[in-house]
């Protein structure tokens, strides 16, 4: 899988380059909007990831140019203008998703995997990780065989840190996706902490290898080392 | 047009000037009209005497011809600029004043001349002299003749023009007085505006504690200068509130930042195990997602001052707002013991954006179980309030927001308790957003508090048309 990186900023790309290239991903960085054009004409991507304010092209010039060439490419847009319209041009210019800036990496991971797992869809019913096991029809979850209550939010939380086992998972993300929660500005955090605390008593107190792990300053992960 | 004045002064005594001369003018002419009449009205009243008189004189001489005996002390003929002239029915010129120099005092005679009623009229002799002439039919026995009789009409107009004379000397003297008198009376009625702009200039961002002078403050210049003293004040209110929040945001940025900081530098001090710098490192993340929340919570409430946000409205039932924000912080709530209990008019129904009143509420409730002690209850209280409004009532039983506080809880970052918020991770937005989201739907974000005696905030809002016919929909996602 290639991907490409378009951002001037030296030390967000490499960031993003190790961190993508930790996931076995390839990764090629372009500084300019000039060469990422250029790039993208020249070579065959997976994936675009397009900072919006760029030196030479802008991000959005990029990507229609883009468009009109009939490349169909999914690109993930980053942009530090949280401007609604900003968004819709994106979206408008053919991009397939954004990002905000500052953005938390794992959400970053979460959105190229999305993408490029497209159409494959995760929609399997019954979700497992080590001897944990969920079943969404009847909603039940067992671990060791042992069935274990959960609240619906639980149940809910739970199901989504089990479709992204093994991946850090931000509380933002968890908002967003868990609590239907779009607003950054709306602190859940604490709420998220309480809910996980649960989880993790119902879940991992009574067996000595733990499923839920903390990482500090950024998220939670589901998995089964360590 | 370049000759038209730019300065208010000059331009209102222009005007001024002009109206004034207009008005002279038009008196002067309706003066002179009236003066004109009333002296040819005498000048014919003369004229008809003379007639009189003259008819008096006519007689018929024994040889059958007519004469004139004019009895005049200077002799046989009239007064110099009087002329007379006396004529035959069958057109035979019989007197004519020798002053007439055999010029005929008007056209011959016609049928009608001299009839009953006739009037005198003015007539432009074949000399080119004006005279007024008054005709006559007199009988003498029974010989019938026709009188003219003309006066010079120059003494008329000579009188007129003497008054025009007067007049004409008058009017540029009256008019400059008046454009000198205009030109004072506008440059003292303006005086109070060069004061006030001079002052004007003088008040500046720095110096907004100045106001205008005000000389009279019911007069139309005054209420003027009011009104800008009272823009000033709003102006100044309006700088303080941004002079503290650029403070206290600034210092709510430098927090995490030292934090982020320090403990970046105290880690590279000395070495450290693998485990040991996840740790730094995540603390130092910790400290980033605070940032990133302040500023997007700074941006949000920016975006509102902008009037950038467009709400989504929808229909549904504040009770179920209230619970679906309930559940969303429930959690908080059991962890403490406390009690939340959420209840009321379930048919009340709001036109409202749902994430972002659901916004308000989670940060309304929030705030209620942080500030409320362990096990005790926070009601949650949905009802009809006056004038066509839904309510909603936030009640905890905290220790409540001392007095001198109540005014400024909505303000940004505003801590009741400055040393005691930190460790809750607010940063004092959190009210601020709340108001905002509630007066974005029209309605009103309210305070009651005792001290000790816990808190109720009141949510507002104007109930949806059909409140009634569509309960209960909109409800949990």
């Amino acid at each position: 899988m290639r991907i490409l990186v378009v951002e001037d900023e030296a030390k967000v790309a490499r960031a993003l380059r190790e961190g993508l290239e930790r996931e076995k991903y390839e990764v090629v960085v372009a500084p300019t909007g000039e060469e990422g054009f250029f790039l993208v004409n020249a070579q065959q991507f997976d994936l675009v990831i397009l900072d919006l304010m760029l030196p030479g092209r802008d991000g959005l010039e990029v990507l229609s140019t883009l468009r009109k060439r009939g490349l169909d490419t999914p690109v993930l847009i980053l942009t530090a203008r949280d401007a609604i319209e900003d968004r819709v041009q994106g979206l408008d210019s053919g991009a397939d998703d954004y990002l905000v800036k500052p953005f938390a990496f794992p959400e970053l991971l979460a959105r190229v995997r999305a993408r490029l797992r497209r159409g494959r869809g995760d929609q399997s019913l019954r979700l497992k990780l080590a001897d944990l096991e969920l079943d969404l029809t009847p909603r039940k979850v067992k671990r060791a065989g042992q069935e274990l209550q959960l609240t619906v939010r639980e149940f809910e939380l739970l199901e989504y840190l089990l479709r992204h086992k093994e991946e850090v998972v931000s509380r933002e993300m968890l908002a967003r996706e868990v609590w239907k929660e779009t607003s950054r500005a709306t602190t859940l955090d604490n709420v998220i902490d309480v809910h996980i605390n649960r989880l993790r008593r119902k879940l991992d107190d009574h067996f000595d290898r733990k499923l839920i792990h903390t990482v500090r300053g950024v998220g939670f992960v589901l998995r089964e080392e360590q | 047009m370049k000759l038209w004045p730019r300065n208010v002064r000059m331009r209102l005594t222009m005007w001024y000037t002009l109206v004034l001369a207009g008005l002279l003018a038009l008196y002067a002419g309706v003066a002179s009209l009236f003066l004109f009449l009333s002296l040819r009205e005498d000048f014919d009243n003369n004229l008809l005497e003379d007639v009189e008189t003259i008819e008096g004189s006519l007689a018929k001489e024994p040889n059958g011809q007519v004469s004139l005996r004019l009895n005049h002390t200077d002799g046989a003929e009239p007064r110099v600029g009087h002329f007379i002239e006396v004529w035959s029915p069958d057109g035979t010129l019989l007197y004519r004043s020798s002053s007439l120099e055999n010029v005929a005092l008007g056209a011959p005679s016609s049928k009608d001349e001299g009839s009953k009623g006739d009037s005198p009229s003015t007539v432009r002799l074949a000399n080119g002299m004006r005279v007024r002439v008054a005709s006559s039919v007199y009988h003498i026995e029974d010989y019938r003749v026709l009188l003219r009789v003309a006066y010079d009409e120059g003494r008329l107009w000579r009188e007129l023009g003497e008054f025009g004379e007067v007049l004409l000397l008058g009017f540029p003297i009256a008019v400059l007085l008046a454009g000198f008198g205009g030109y004072g009376l506008a440059r003292k009625a303006l005086a109070p505006i060069d004061a006030m702009a001079t002052q004007s200039q003088k008040i500046s961002a720095e110096r907004l504690s100045d106001r205008l002078p005000i000389q009279n403050p019911q007069d139309e210049l005054g209420k003027l200068g009011l009104t800008f003293n009272d823009l000033l004040a709003r102006l100044q209110a309006a700088f303080d509130q941004l002079r503290r929040f650029t403070a206290d945001a600034s210092h709510e940025l430098r927090t995490p930042l030292t934090a982020i900081r320090s403990v970046g530098e105290v880690a590279l001090q000395d070495q450290k195990s693998v485990p040991e710098y996840r740790d730094v490192i995540g603390s130092m993340l910790e400290e980033v997602d605070r940032l990133t929340r302040l500023v997007e919570s700074l941006l949000a409430l920016s975006r509102a001052d902008a009037g950038q946000i467009q709400l989504q409205r929808t229909h549904i039932s504040l009770l179920a707002l209230a619970r679906e924000a309930g559940s969303m912080v429930e959690v908080l709530a059991e962890e403490k013991g406390q009690q939340l209990d959420i209840d009321g008019d379930a048919s009340l129904a709001v036109d409202v954006d749902r994430l972002i009143l659901r916004q308000a509420l989670v940060n309304l409730l929030d705030n209620a179980i942080k500030y409320s002690p362990a096990n005790s209850q926070i009601s949650v209280r949905v009802g009809k309030g006056a004038d066509n409004q839904a309510t909603v009532d936030i009640t905890d039983h905290g220790p409540g927001i001392p007095r001198e506080h109540q005014a400024h809880v909505f303000d940004r970052f505003y801590r009741v308790d400055k040393a005691r918020t930190r460790e809750w991770g607010g940063a004092g937005l959190g009210l601020s957003i709340a108001r905002w989201a509630v007066q974005a739907h029209a309605g009103e974000l309210t305070l009651k508090s005792e001290e000790g005696q816990g808190a109720t905030f009141r949510i507002s809002l104007p109930l949806a048309n059909n409140s009634s016919s569509s309960q209960g929909k909109g409800g949990l996602q």
